[in-house]
C-alpha cells in the first residue's frame, strides 16, 4: 500500500519528517522554524509516548510474584516480603520490584477468558476484540499504525526474543504488512544491517551516492508518491546500519548487564531501554518456558527474580532518564496459575484472576489494586479484561479508544473491545 | 430446475451467433485499442498527456510483463536499431506466442489465484503445468476457472482444483467472490455489508451453497485425492448477527436466480456407485453448475472482474481499484471502459492473449510514465501518464540474474531426496554460509523477502526496509558482483574504454543506453577509481540494481 494514501499518518509522517530534516541541514533556520508550528509541536509530544511490553510466555504464577497471600491455603513456600508502599506486600521472588512499588501500578483482578496458550496468547496481545471476521493486530503493530514511528528513521516496532529473528509480518494482522515486527533473534540484529565483507564505511557512502544519482534522473518529471517511498526505505535501511550497535545486545555495557541480570530475559529487557532511549516507539521483549504445569516452586525460584530484576532495573532507568513519564512498561502474561497445587507441584492455567504490572506514561505510581477472594481464586468486585486493559494502554498513549477506528476494506473496526471500558484506578 | 445461465444449448446458440457477428464488428465500432484510448481522453478533455514512451522503455516494460523478465542488452540494440513500424505490435505478437509467455502468466495467475499459499494435496507442481499448458496456445479465461471450480478432473486434470485448496467451505465461498467476482464478502458471512446495500449475507451463502457438499476423497488404488460432491438435499440455513432472524437459500450467484435442489427418490439420488474409496456420485452437483454458470458470457460480473484485474496486471492498478472491492460505494474510475472491456472480453470468447494484446496496442499503455510538460502532479487514475509498477519478487530475482549476467550460475534442483536441503531459515538468520544454487531456493529467498505474507493479495507496491537491507547488502547479491566467466563484471572488466562499460552497464541493467550526462559521471566515477576498476565497476553495478529505475517497472 501506499503510505501517502493511509487514513493514519505514519507513512506521511516518515515523509514529512525525513524531508524536514532535509531542510533543516540544507536551509538552516527554515527547518528550525518550522517547529514552532502547533501541529508539529502536537508530533513531537506524541513522538516521546513509548511503549515497553515484557511478555512472560506461559504465565507467570501471580503467587509467587505480585499477589503472594501467604496465609492462603494456596499459598506455597516463598515468604511475602515489605514493599516500598506500606502494607503492600510481593512475594520474597521480586525484592528488586518491592523496593520500586511505589513507582508502579499493579492490577491483581485480571479477569480473561481464555485458559489454553496458542490461543491466549494471541487473543491477549490483540486485546481479544469482538469476532468482526477478520485477525486483528497484535498490540505493538497497532501502536506502530495509530502512532506510528517515533524516529521516522527507527522502525516502530521491535521485537527482541529468544531464538529466530527477522521481519515477523504476520502480528500486522489485517494492517499492511509493514506495521509487523522486526525481530531480534537472540537479541542479534537482522543479518542484512552488516555491511558485507570487503566494504568500508567510505565505499558504502560512495556507493549511496551513485545510487542516489541514478535515482535524481529517474524521479525528474515523476509523480513521486511511490519512488519516494522506496528511497525513504533505503534512509532508514542505512540509518539502521549507521546505529546498528542498539540492535546487537554484544554492544551493551557491562556494568549494566550486571544490573539487569547476565540472563537472556535481562539481557534483552536491557536492550529494551537502550532501543526505547535511541526512539523506537513499541519494544516487546519475549521470555519462555513460564509454564509451570509441573515443579512450579524450583522452577518460580529460578525465573521470577529474572524477570524481577530487570522490570525494576528499567523502572529505574527510565525514571532516572526522565523517560517514564512518557514510557509506557507493561509486564504481563497470557493468564495466571490456578491456586490449586497440582499433584506435580505444579499450577495449571488460570484466567479467572491474576496479576499484572503497569508503569510509566500515565500510569499512577504506587497504585496495587483490586480485590480478591480471600485466598486469591477469584475476583471480589470488579475484574479486568483485557479488552479493559487494552483501552488504558491506549488512552495513556493519548487515542481516544472508544473514537479511534481502523478502516478495513470499508468496515470501521474497534480498536479496543467496544464492551470495555479504561481502568481508572491506574491511570493518572 | 431454473438454472439462470446454464451452458446448454442457450449457451451453444450465443456462442454461434457470436462467432458469425463478429466480422460485423457488432461489439466495437474499432478496434479495441482505439477505445480504450478515446474512452481515457474522453473523460479528462483537453488536457496533455504523457509522449508515448522510447523503445527502450517499451521494449522493457513489455518484456517484464509478457515474459517476466528484463530484455537481454542484444535484444534491446536489435529492437532499437529495428526501423519496422510494425516492431512494437510484432514484439508483442512474439512474445505471446512464446514459452516463456505461458511461464510467467502461470507464475501471476498462480500467485493472484493462490496467494502464495499451499493449500489442499495437489502439488504446486501438478498446478503449474495445468496453468502454462492452458496458457501455451489460446487460453480462455472461462475455459479455465470453469475447470478450476469444477475440479472434477481424473488423473491429471485434477490439477486445476489447486484453486479450492483443501475444500474448506468458507474459504472457498470468499475465495470464488474475492478472486472471481471482485466482491470480498467476507464480511457478509455473519450479516449484510455495513456500508455496501447491494452485498447482502444472502449472495456470501448463495455461494457457500453451491460449495458445501464439497470434500476430498482419495482413490484408493493410485492414493490420489479429489474434490467430489456429497449429495445436497436441503438450503442452507443462515442467520444475520444483528437480528437474528432464520433464513435460507439454495445455490445462487450474486445476481442471480436460485437454484432449485431438486428432491429424488430414494435410491434415484446417486448417477455412480461409490468405489475404489470415491463416495456416489449424486446426480445433483451445485459445484459444477457454479463453473458453469458463474464463467457464462452473460454473468457480468465475472467478465468486469476478470477485465478489471487483467487490465490491473498491465497497468498497475484498477480500473475498479481495490480489485475486491466492486461495489457502487467504490466506483470504478472509467465505468465505460471496464463495462465495455468486459463485453468484449467475453464476446471474444474470454481470448486472454487477444485482451492482453489490446490494452498493450493502446496508447494508454504505451504512454511513458514521465509527466508531461508543465505538470507537477498527475492523479494515476486518470491514466494521463503510466504508474511505475513495482516488480514481483519472481521478476526481481530474474532482472537482477540477467543484469549481472549470472544465469549460469543457477544449478539444476537436486531430486535427489537424500541430499542434504539448503537451509533457507539458516541463510536468513546469517548461521548458514552456504550459498543457494538452484532457482527454487533463490526464489525461496526473494519471495521471502520481497513478497507479502501468504494469504495476503500481492497488489500495491510495498517497499521495507528489510527489503532494501537485502538489496543492499545479501551475500548473494554480493556474490553476482564479483567476476566470474562471463558475468557482467567479468566481461567490463574485459572492455578497454570507460564509454564502453558505461554503454554495456546501462544495456545490461536499465535495459537502455546511457545518456550522455549519465556516461559522463560513470566515467568520472570509474578514472576516479583506476587503482580498482574491478570494484568500482561493481559498485556502479550495485547503484544501478539498487535504483528506483530498476525497482519498477516503468
Amino acid at each position: 500500500m501506499n503510505p501517502t494514501k493511509t487514513s493514519f499518518s505514519c507513512g506521511q509522517a516518515i515523509h514529512a519528517m525525513t524531508r524536514r530534516r532535509m531542510l533543516g541541514s540544507l536551509g538552516g533556520l527554515a527547518g528550525f522554524g518550522s517547529l514552532l508550528h502547533p501541529s508539529i509541536a502536537k508530533q513531537i509530544e506524541e513522538r516521546k509516548k513509548q511503549v515497553c511490553l515484557i511478555w512472560l510466555d506461559g504465565g507467570i504464577s501471580q503467587y509467587e510474584s505480585w499477589h503472594p497471600l501467604p496465609d492462603s491455603k494456596f499459598a506455597g513456600p516463598f515468604r511475602s516480603i515489605k514493599t516500598s508502599i506500606p502494607g503492600v506486600h510481593f512475594s520474597e521472588l521480586m525484592s528488586h520490584s518491592a523496593k520500586i512499588a511505589h513507582k508502579i501500578s499493579v492490577i491483581r483482578t485480571m479477569s480473561t477468558k481464555d485458559p489454553n496458550h496458542s490461543t491466549g496468547v494471541p487473543r491477549m496481545q490483540r486485546g481479544d476484540p469482538l469476532d468482526r471476521g477478520v485477525d486483528y493486530p497484535y498490540l505493538g503493530s497497532s501502536v506502530a499504525k495509530l502512532l506510528g514511528p517515533a524516529d521516522p528513521e527507527l522502525p516502530p516496532y521491535v521485537w527482541i526474543k529468544p531464538g529466530n529473528g527477522g521481519f515477523i509480518h504476520r502480528e500486522a494482522g489485517f494492517l499492511d504488512a509493514r506495521y509487523g515486527a522486526l525481530a531480534l533473534g537472540d537479541g542479534r540484529p537482522p543479518v542484512h544491517i552488516h555491511r558485507p565483507d570487503g566494504v568500508t564505511a567510505e565505499l558504502d557512502a560512495a556507493r549511496n551516492a551513485l545510487r542516489q544519482k541514478a535515482n535524481e534522473r529517474f524521479k525528474t518529471y515523476r509523480n513521486l508518491s511511490d519512488v519516494d517511498a522506496y528511497e525513504t526505505s533505503y534512509d532508514m535501511a542505512r540509518q539502521l546500519m549507521a546505529r546498528k550497535e542498539i540492535f546487537d545486545d554484544e554492544k551493551l555495557d557491562p556494568k549494566d548487564r550486571e544490573r539487569y541480570g547476565q540472563h537472556p530475559l535481562g539481557r534483552h529487557v536491557l536492550q529494551a531501554r537502550q532501543l526505547l532511549e535511541a526512539g523506537v516507539r513499541f519494544v516487546k521483549v519475549n521470555s519462555y518456558h513460564w509454564d509451570t504445569h509441573g515443579d512450579n516452586f524450583n522452577m518460580s525460584q529460578r525465573l521470577v527474580p529474572q524477570a524481577d530484576q530487570p522490570f525494576a532495573a528499567l523502572i529505574n532507568d527510565l525514571d532516572d532518564r526522565g523517560m517514564l513519564d512518557h514510557t509506557l512498561v507493561v509486564m504481563m502474561s497470557e493468564f495466571g496459575r490456578t491456586p490449586l497445587i497440582n499433584s506435580r507441584l505444579g499450577r495449571d492455567h488460570w484466567p479467572d484472576c491474576w496479576s499484572i504490572a503497569l508503569a510509566g506514561c500515565g500510569i499512577k505510581r504506587g497504585a496495587i489494586i483490586g480485590e480478591t477472594t480471600k485466598d486469591g481464586g477469584f475476583v471480589n468486585g470488579r475484574g479486568y479484561d483485557v479488552g479493559d486493559l487494552f483501552h488504558t494502554i491506549y488512552n495513556v498513549l493519548g487515542i481516544d479508544s472508544h473514537r479511534v477506528r481502523y478502516r478495513h476494506k470499508g468496515q470501521k473496526l474497534a480498536i479496543a473491545s467496544d464492551d470495555c471500558e479504561p481502568i481508572e484506578e491506574v491511570m493518572l | 430446475m431454473s438454472v439462470t445461465f446454464h451452458r446448454g444449448s442457450f449457451g451453444k446458440i450465443l456462442w454461434i451467433f457470436a462467432t458469425m457477428t463478429w466480422g460485423c464488428h457488432l461489439f466495437a465500432e474499432k478496434p479495441l485499442h482505439r477505445e480504450i484510448d478515446k474512452l481515457i481522453k474522453a473523460k479528462v478533455g483537453e488536457v496533455p498527456f504523457a509522449e508515448v514512451a522510447d523503445d527502450a522503455t517499451f521494449l522493457r516494460r513489455v518484456s517484464l510483463d509478457l515474459t517476466g523478465n528484463i530484455p537481454t542488452a542484444k535484444e534491446v540494440t536489435v529492437f532499437l536499431n529495428d526501423k519496422s513500424v510494425s516492431k512494437r505490435s510484432d514484439l508483442i505478437d512474439r512474445f505471446l506466442k512464446g514459452k516463456e509467455f505461458a511461464d510467467y502468466w502461470a507464475e501471476r495467475l498462480s500467485v493472484m489465484l493462490l496467494e502464495r499459499l499451499d493449500l489442499g494435496k495437489v502439488p504446486r507442481e501438478e498446478w503449474e503445468v495445468f496453468l502454462r499448458e492452458s496458457l501455451y496456445g489460446k487460453p480462455k479465461w472461462d475455459d479455465m476457472v470453469r475447470q478450476m471450480i469444477e475440479a472434477k478432473g481424473e488423473g491429471e486434470a485434477r490439477a486445476a482444483m489447486k484453486f479450492l485448496g483443501k475444500a474448506d467451505h468458507h474459504l472457498m465461498t470468499e475465495n470464488v467472490s474475492r478472486l472471481l467476482l471482485g466482491m470480498d464478502l467476507t464480511c457478509a458471512k455473519c450479516h449484510d455489508h455495513p456500508s455496501v446495500k447491494e452485498w447482502k449475507q444472502s449472495h456470501y451463502w448463495g455461494l457457500f451453497a453451491y460449495l458445501n457438499q464439497t470434500k476430498q476423497a482419495t482413490r484408493k488404488k493410485e492414493g490420489a485425492t479429489y474434490l467430489v460432491e456429497g449429495l445436497a438435499t436441503k438450503k442452507v440455513e443462515f442467520e444475520s448477527v444483528f437480528d437474528l432472524v432464520k433464513m435460507t437459500t439454495g445455490p445462487r450467484l450474486p445476481g442471480g436466480v436460485e437454484v432449485e435442489i431438486p428432491q429424488f427418490e430414494k435410491g434415484e439420488e446417486f448417477e455412480k456407485e461409490a468405489e475404489d474409496g470415491l463416495p456416489a456420485v449424486p446426480k445433483f452437483r451445485p459445484r459444477e453448475i457454479l463453473a458453469n454458470d458463474l464463467t457464462a458470457k452473460e454473468y457480468d460480473l465475472f467478465a468486469r472482474n476478470s477485465a478489471n484485474r487483467i487490465w490491473f496486471i498491465l497497468m498497475g492498478r484498477g480500473l475498479s481499484h481495490p480489485l475486491d472491492e466492486m461495489h457502487s460505494k467504490n466506483p470504478p474510475s472509467h465505468p465505460d471502459l471496464l463495462a465495455l472491456l468486459a463485453r468484449e472480453f467475453a464476446g471474444h470468447g474470454f481470448d486472454l492473449k487477444w485482451l492482453i494484446r489490446e490494452i498493450m496496442l493502446s496508447e494508454t499503455y504505451q504512454r511513458s510514465s514521465r509527466l508531461p510538460e508543465g505538470s507537477a502532479k498527475v492523479e494515476p487514475t486518470s491514466y494521463r501518464v503510466v504508474t511505475p509498477k513495482g516488480l514481483t519478487p519472481e521478476h526481481l530475482l530474474r532482472a537482477v540474474l540477467r543484469a549481472t549476467g549470472n544465469v549460469g550460475e543457477i544449478k539444476p534442483t537436486d531430486t535427489d531426496p537424500e541430499a542434504e536441503k539448503f537451509d533457507r531459515k539458516g541463510y536468513f538468520m546469517g548461521s548458514h554460509d552456504e550459498l543457494p544454487s538452484s532457482l527454487d531456493d533463490m526464489k525461496a529467498i526473494f519471495v521471502q523477502t520481497f513478497g507479502d505474507p501468504p494469504g495476503q493479495a500481492e497488489v500495491d507496491f510495498s517497499p521495507g526496509v528489510n527489503k532494501s537491507l537485502f538489496l543492499m547488502n545479501d551475500r548473494l547479491i554480493q556474490h553476482w558482483l564479483k567476476p566470474r566467466s562471463g558475468n557482467l563484471i567479468d566481461r567490463l572488466g574485459k572492455l578497454n574504454k570507460d564509454s564502453e562499460v558505461a554503454r554495456e552497464l546501462y544495456l545490461c541493467v536499465l535495459s537502455r543506453l546511457p545518456e550522455e550526462e549519465e556516461r559522463d559521471w560513470v566515467t568520472a566515477y570509474l578514472s576516479e577509481n583506476a587503482h580498482r576498476s574491478e570494484g568500482a565497476q561493481g559498485d556502479l553495478v550495485w547503484a544501478l540494481l539498487n535504483s528506483a529505475e530498476f525497482r519498477f517497472n516503468h
